[in-house]
Formats: structure tokens, C-alpha cells, sequence
């Protein structure tokens, strides 16, 4: 059939060449959006997925007292540095019997009571030993040290020894074991 | 547009326009200068498709998304995976379980898989059919093959990694059937097992070969495959002649472009429904060497399993190496064995015969397979109580897998531990297998009906009191074979069992007077006597009595030969040990 409106070839091949344009940039845009389709279908699930531990702890467990020593092993004046045995969760593990750390078991005095230290030195986590010469804390690490009470008497500690919740249950001394965030001055439990 | 405008006066905000265009244009340069921007765009958008635009043409690019969606779920995979005999199938089980969106992506890459075999499958018939293998492009042909092998090195790899049933056993047949090969056979065997028995080593070995060598060759191999497509470019369909294919011929930006990204996200969206539909990838119970499993294939192997059924003994080589192998040596051989003067079908008969029956044969193979199996209800009831166990097994592992892992993880189940208590105290006095015990009654059938009938008939029998040696034990029950089952029924109504009849039960509870087995025992739950309170016997708080303490009043009394439990083993161990004992009813 014939067009009854006569159009001139120069502008049937603009048109044409218009029309052609258009469904480029059409196929561009729709290949650019599967793209991101196909992309996300992959990587939006697989972020969540690697981002799930946030969600949930991966890593749980000694979180009822446990025995560490009885009351006579810690002499006045003389730190007695226990391990903390007990379950722990680890992301699909679970353990029975585990070290999950370390404490320094204080008595000051005759008359004290003991007390229980995190070996974890609050600067950067090191563990700190007890020196016999100077009476003291050390951190190897960075030469922070303490007293008897835990205080912090020099180095880059930003807070003295973590104490432990330390209950005494006949003869039998229990502490409740926890770990804390690291350089800051305030003692905030991990987890 | 701009050529309606007149020239020589631009419009308000054309400087300005002008301006930011210069700006940008001069980063364009900037970045054309150091990147060679056009030139990437050139050679990854670049060239044209002789014939025009087709699906044909986007197989490949749709195996390459499906190898990039492989690549990127398993890099997620990989930061969760412990690939070691006691981590492997307790890590998948998390990851399945436990890990938000781990069953989706593990999904993803499992029926990604799949996916991809068959869409290379699909591109290499293509291949076949447009005879894309013809000179000059030979040695892409080859590469091609070289990629869909490297693919099955990838599947059989990978399905080994979760140490489940079906990894673990299908391949030890593959260990087992390269271990046959002729000379070289036991050395291959070693290495790909990676050691002299299947171990820690295996899972090392096929983790780093599946996560680490096999991407490096595939992506080798792609890369290769891309540049030899890019030299000789696509071949057209045999019905166009070189001239018509290229007035026909379009970009490829953005018209094939467009296909192969629809046909990308087609692909992509089957896998994912595939993923949520069977919420992610099965996972079988841990592997268990000491099971016997009935192991099959994946489901591109079946037809080559159904092969070795026809070959037995000293034959089986045939099926499992010199079969495949030929068939292997044909195909990479086809582009010099085909000498035809044209691409066009017609022209290449043998060919396309040839073609014909290796897909009609595999076809075959895997129906019957398939039929077979579907027929067999030994096959539907093995499939059966293995879902039902690895359905435990992962309920179990929810609690944490022991540091053993895999099967250890039974033993979180109560009954599984009581079992263990059970060897540990109880064995030494009580039979379980109705051979007898030493010092005790055997609890094998324990309160079943059989059980309780054999005790009343023969209460000093060596599977009853007997082995106790009791000074005054129980007399038999003599009565009326009509009068014995009222008892008996009596008895096993007091135990709880549902399907009691009550009715009868009754006339057992009026002939206890008759009999003068009241002489001996009450059954009111709070008269002691020489023998024990017959209320509420064999009920789950009274066997949890008599663990505890069987010397109690309302008991045995002072008859009782049993030790005290209460002081030896937690409350809860001994309710776990009483249900066990309780289940001994249906068989042990």
C-alpha cells in the first residue's frame, strides 16, 4: 500500500536511523539492568550471608563460674595464676573441656579476701606476669604495670586489671570468666 | 535536534553546558590516556555477529555468568568451610543451618553447577550443529572440551567437601575405579585421595583443588577460549552464505548484549528457584565408613554408572575407561576426522549420526537407571531412612558438633548417650540382646507383652531373675492360658501402653486377689511389700525409681541386688537411660 503522504528518502533514513538509536539505547539500558539483576542475585545474598555473624555470637560458652583453685592455694602477697577450663561454643564446634583463659588469683593480706585479675592487660590484650622483685603487674608487651588491687601505676594501660566476679563456695574458688574490650578506659565486656 | 538549530547562535546555557562537557571530556581524556578505555570497550563490546543477533550465539556468555556466579557464592562458601574430617560436614551444617542465608547461597553454587553443565552441554551441541568446529577454528573446539572437563573436575571435586554419605562414598568408587586402572592406577589413586587411606588429606586436597588450582585453569582456559572466539568470531548458521551473513550481520553491543543478558538472568533465575524450592543443597548424615550406604552418582554420571551394570569382573574397564575413553578421543579428534565440504548438516551425515546415538545412548542409560531405581522399594526405603537420619544429624548439630566430628554428632542424642552409659553400668549385670544377663533380668522386649508373659510363666528364668539369684524370689504364675493373659494384660496397661485393652486388663486386676499375688505385692502405689508396687509399673518415672533406687519400699526392698544410681549418675542421665530402657520395647 502506498503512503499518500510522500516523504522524502533523506528523512525516512534520519527517522530510521532515529528508530535504530532509540532501540540501542533501549537494549543498552535493558542489558544494564539484567546485568545488575543477575549481579545482585548473587552478591546481595552472599553479603548477608557473610555478614550473619553480626547477626548471632559464633563464639560462646564459660559462662557459669567455675573452680579454679581452693581458697588455701593463694598465699598473702604472693599472685597465683589459674586457668579458667570449661565449655565453650565456637561457631560449629561445641567443647567440653577448653582453656578459655587465665586469671591472677590476689590475696593482699592475711586478712584480704582473695581477688581474681584477667592476665589480660587492657591496653592491647597482652598477658601480664607477676614480678617477685618489684611486687608488681608486668606487661611484657608495653611495660604497663599494676599493684596488689589492680591498679594501673605506669605504661599505657587506659585502666588498671580487669577484676573477675569471684565467688568462694566451701573451699573452692569460682570465677566467672569474661573478656573486655581492649584500650579504653572503660572495663566493657566482649559478647 | 541540534540540526534544527540555526547555527552560529546557541541558546541560553549552552556555555555553561558547553563547560561541564569540556570538564567531563577532559576527565574522559585523562582516564583514555592512562586506561585505553575505548580499547577495553572495543574488545569486550566491540565486533559484530555475522547473520544477526542470536540466542545461539549467547550459550557460551551464559556459561561464563554461571562461572562467575560460581566463583563469587564459593569465595562466600569458603570463609565459613572447614575443610578437615572432624570440621567438614559440621561447617556445611552450619553453614545450611545455622548462618543466615548460608542454605540460599549454598544453593546458588550447588544447582549453579548443574546449571552450568547443562548449559555447556546445550553450547557444545550447538557447536556441533553449526559445525563451529571446522577450520580455522579447531583448537577452540578443543579448548571448549578442555573447559566442560575442567567443569566435571570442578562437580567432583566439590561434592566431596561436606563429608556427607554421598560425597564420601561416591567418591570412594571414583578413588576405587582409578585405582584399577592398569599400571599407573594405584599411584593416581594415592593422589587424588590424597594419601594411602581417605582422610584429612582428601578433604585438603579436593578443597584446593577445587577452590584454588581448578579456577586458575578454568579461568586459563576461558580467558584462551574468549580470544580464539574473538579471531575467528562466531560462526553462522550454515544456511547463509558468507555474503548474506555479513549484510545481516549486527554489533554486538547491544543487540547480542541484550540476549546473552536475558538469557543470563533466565539461567540465574531457575537456579535460584531451584535454591529456594529445595531450600538450598542437600546435605546427607556425616560420613560413616561403617554404614553401608547405597551410593549414586550425581546425575550427570548416571548414565556412565548404568554403563559398568553391563560389565562385569575383568570387563568393568570397559565401561569405566575404555568406553569413555574412545568416545572422549572421538570428540576431540572430530575436527580433523570431518572432512565435508560444508557446514550444512546434510553434508556432514556421519556426524550428526554419530552425535545422535551418544545422546540417545546416554539418554537411555539414565532412563533406565533411573527406572530401575524408581522401581525398587529396597532403593525408596534406603533413601528414606537416610533422609530421616542426616534429618537428625543436622537437628543434632544445632547443639555443636564434638571436636570428633561428623558421626560423633549423635552423640548428642539423649538416647545415644544413654546408650553409652548403659555399656559403661549397666551391661556388666543386664542382657540387652535376650541372650541373658549376668546378675540381672535381660531387657531385651521390655514390656512388651512377650516379655511380661515370659516373666510371670518363669519369673527365676535365666532372661528374667534367674542370673539375680534372689533367696525367695517370684513363683511362676500357673493359670489358665485365659487367666495368664488378663495378668499379662494387667501388667502392660500399668506400664502405660496405649494400645492396652482396658477390658481385659480389668479381669487381670481382679484376678490378682484370686491368685494371691497380693500376698507379695500391692497395687495402690503406697503399700510396701515383699515385692514391688505393681501401680504405675514400668511407666517412665517408675523405671526412673528404679535406676535411682531399686531398694526402695514401694520396690524390690530388701530383696534388691541393684546398686543405688541416684548418687552416681545425674537426674538427667538417668530419666536419658530409663527412656532408653523404655524403648527396648521395640528392639534395641
Amino acid at each position: 500500500m502506498r503512503s499518500r503522504i510522500a516523504i522524502s528518502p533523506n528523512v525516512a533514513m534520519a527517522l530510521a536511523e532515529k528508530t535504530t538509536e532509540a532501540r540501542r539505547a533501549f537494549l543498552a539500558i535493558l542489558t544494564g539492568g539484567l546485568g545488575a539483576v543477575i549481579g545482585g542475585l548473587a552478591l546481595v545474598p552472599g553479603l548477608g550471608f557473610l555478614a550473619s555473624p553480626l547477626r548471632r555470637p559464633t563464639v560462646r560458652g564459660a559462662e557459669q563460674p567455675l573452680r579454679v583453685a581452693s581458697e588455701a592455694e593463694v598465699k598473702p602477697g604472693k599472685p597465683l595464676r589459674v586457668t579458667v577450663v570449661g565449655q565453650r561454643d565456637d561457631a560449629w564446634l561445641r567443647l567440653d573441656r577448653v582453656t578459655v583463659g587465665s586469671c591472677w588469683l590476689v590475696r593482699a593480706t592475711d586478712v584480704a579476701p582473695v581477688r581474681a585479675f584477667s592476665t589480660v592487660c587492657p591496653h592491647l590484650g597482652c598477658g601480664v606476669d607477676w614480678n617477685e622483685k618489684t611486687g608488681k603487674f608486668d606487661c611484657p608487651c608495653h611495660a604497663s604495670s599494676f599493684d596488689l588491687d589492680g591498679r594501673c601505676l605506669g605504661g599505657p594501660s587506659p585502666r588498671g586489671l580487669d577484676e573477675l566476679d569471684l565467688q568462694v563456695e566451701g573451699r573452692d574458688l569460682l570465677v566467672r570468666y569474661q573478656r573486655f574490650r581492649n584500650g579504653t578506659g572503660k572495663k566493657e565486656p566482649i559478647g | 535536534m541540534s540540526g534544527d538549530a540555526p547555527a552560529g547562535a546557541p541558546p541560553a546555557g549552552a556555555a555553561a553546558r558547553e563547560g561541564r562537557e569540556g570538564r567531563a571530556g577532559a576527565t574522559r581524556g585523562w582516564l583514555e590516556d592512562r586506561l585505553g578505555l575505548a580499547q577495553l570497550e572495543q574488545a569486550f563490546l566491540g565486533g559484530t555477529i555475522p547473520g544477526g543477533a542470536s540466542v545461539w550465539h549467547g550459550l557460551g556468555s551464559v556459561a561464563a555468568m554461571l562461572v562467575v556466579l560460581e566463583a563469587v557464592t564459593g569465595l562466600f562458601l569458603a570463609a565459613f568451610y572447614a575443610p578437615s574430617v572432624g570440621s567438614a560436614w559440621a561447617s556445611v551444617a552450619y553453614i545450611q543451618d545455622q548462618l543466615w542465608l548460608g542454605w540460599f547461597v549454598r544453593g546458588l553454587h550447588s544447582f549453579g553447577s548443574s546449571a552450568l553443565i547443562v548449559v555447556a552441554g546445550v553450547h557444545l551441541l550447538q557447536a556441533l550443529l553449526y559445525g563451529a568446529y571446522r577450520r580455522p577454528r579447531e583448537l577452540n573446539w578443543i579448548v571448549g572440551l578442555a573447559l566442560l572437563g575442567v567443569s566435571v573436575l570442578f562437580a567432583l571435586t566439590g561434592y566431596l567437601l561436606p563429608w556427607d554419605q554421598k560425597g564420601y562414598w561416591a567418591k570412594l568408587v571414583e578413588a576405587t575405579i582409578t585405582g584399577s586402572a592398569p599400571v599407573i592406577g594405584p599411584a593416581a589413586q594415592q593422589l587424588i585421595q590424597g594419601g594411602s587411606g581417605f582422610g584429612n588429606l582428601t578433604l585438603t586436597h579436593a578443597f584446593a583443588a577445587h577452590a584454588i588450582a581448578l579456577p586458575f585453569v578454568l579461568f586459563g582456559l576461558i580467558a584462551l577460549h574468549v580470544w580464539l572466539y574473538r579471531r575467528h568470531g562466531p560462526t553462522p548458521r550454515w544456511t547463509l552464505t558468507a555474503d548474506a551473513a555479513a549484510a545481516r550481520a549486527t554489533p554486538f553491543w547491544p543487540d547480542q548484549a541484550a540476549r546473552n543478558a536475558a538469557m543470563g538472568t533466565l539461567a540465574i533465575l531457575i537456579v535460584a528457584i531451584f535454591a529456594i524450592a529445595r531450600h538450598g543443597a542437600a546435605l546427607e548424615s556425616p560420613a560413616d565408613p561403617a554404614s553401608s550406604y547405597l551410593a549414586r552418582p550425581e546425575w550427570y554420571a548416571v548414565p556412565l554408572y548404568q554403563l559398568r551394570m553391563y560389565f562385569e569382573g575383568p570387563l568393568e574397564i570397559v565401561a569405566t575407561m575404555i568406553i569413555p575413553g574412545i568416545a572422549t578421543a572421538f570428540v576431540v579428534a572430530l575436527p580433523f576426522l570431518d572432512r565435508a565440504p560444508s557446514s550444512r548438516p546434510t553434508d556432514r551425515p556421519r556426524v550428526m549420526a554419530a552425535a545422535a546415538f551418544g545422546l540417545v545412548a546416554l539418554a537411555v542409560l539414565a532412563t533406565v537407571a533411573l527406572v530401575k531405581d524408581a522401581r525398587d522399594p529396597a532403593f525408596a526405603k534406603a533413601r528414606l531412612e537416610e533422609q530421616a537420619k542426616a534429618d537428625t544429624a543436622r537437628r543434632l548439630a544445632k547443639k555443636g558438633v564434638p571436636p570428633e566430628g561428623g558421626t560423633a554428632v549423635f552423640r548428642n542424642d539423649p538416647m545415644y548417650h544413654a546408650r553409652e552409659i548403659w555399656d559403661e553400668r549397666c551391661a556388666g549385670c543386664h542382657g540387652l540382646v535376650g541372650t541373658g544377663g549376668d546378675k540381672g533380668p535381660d531387657l531385651k522386649g521390655y514390656n512388651s507383652r512377650a516379655w511380661i508373659r515370659g516373666f510371670l510363666q518363669n519369673p527365676d528364668g535365666p532372661l528374667y531373675m534367674g542370673p539375680a539369684k534372689l533367696d525367695k524370689g517370684m513363683r511362676p504364675v500357673e493359670v489358665a492360658p485365659e487367666d495368664l493373659e488378663a495378668l499379662v494384660e494387667y501388667v502392660y496397661a500399668e506400664s502405660g501402653a496405649a494400645d492396652a485393652d482396658m477390658a481385659r486388663a480389668g479381669l487381670g486386676r481382679d484376678l490378682l486377689a484370686k491368685r494371691d499375688c497380693d500376698t507379695c505385692h500391692d497395687f495402690d502405689g503406697s503399700g510396701e511389700n515383699d515385692g514391688p508396687n505393681l501401680k504405675g509399673r514400668g511407666t517412665l518415672p517408675w523405671v526412673v525409681g528404679v535406676i535411682a533406687d531399686a531398694g526402695h519400699g514401694l520396690l524390690y526392698g530388701d530383696k534388691n541386688k541393684m546398686p543405688k544410681f541416684s548418687a552416681k549418675l545425674a537426674p538427667t542421665e538417668i530419666e536419658d537411660l530409663a527412656r532408653f530402657v523404655l524403648a527396648l520395647k521395640r528392639g534395641p
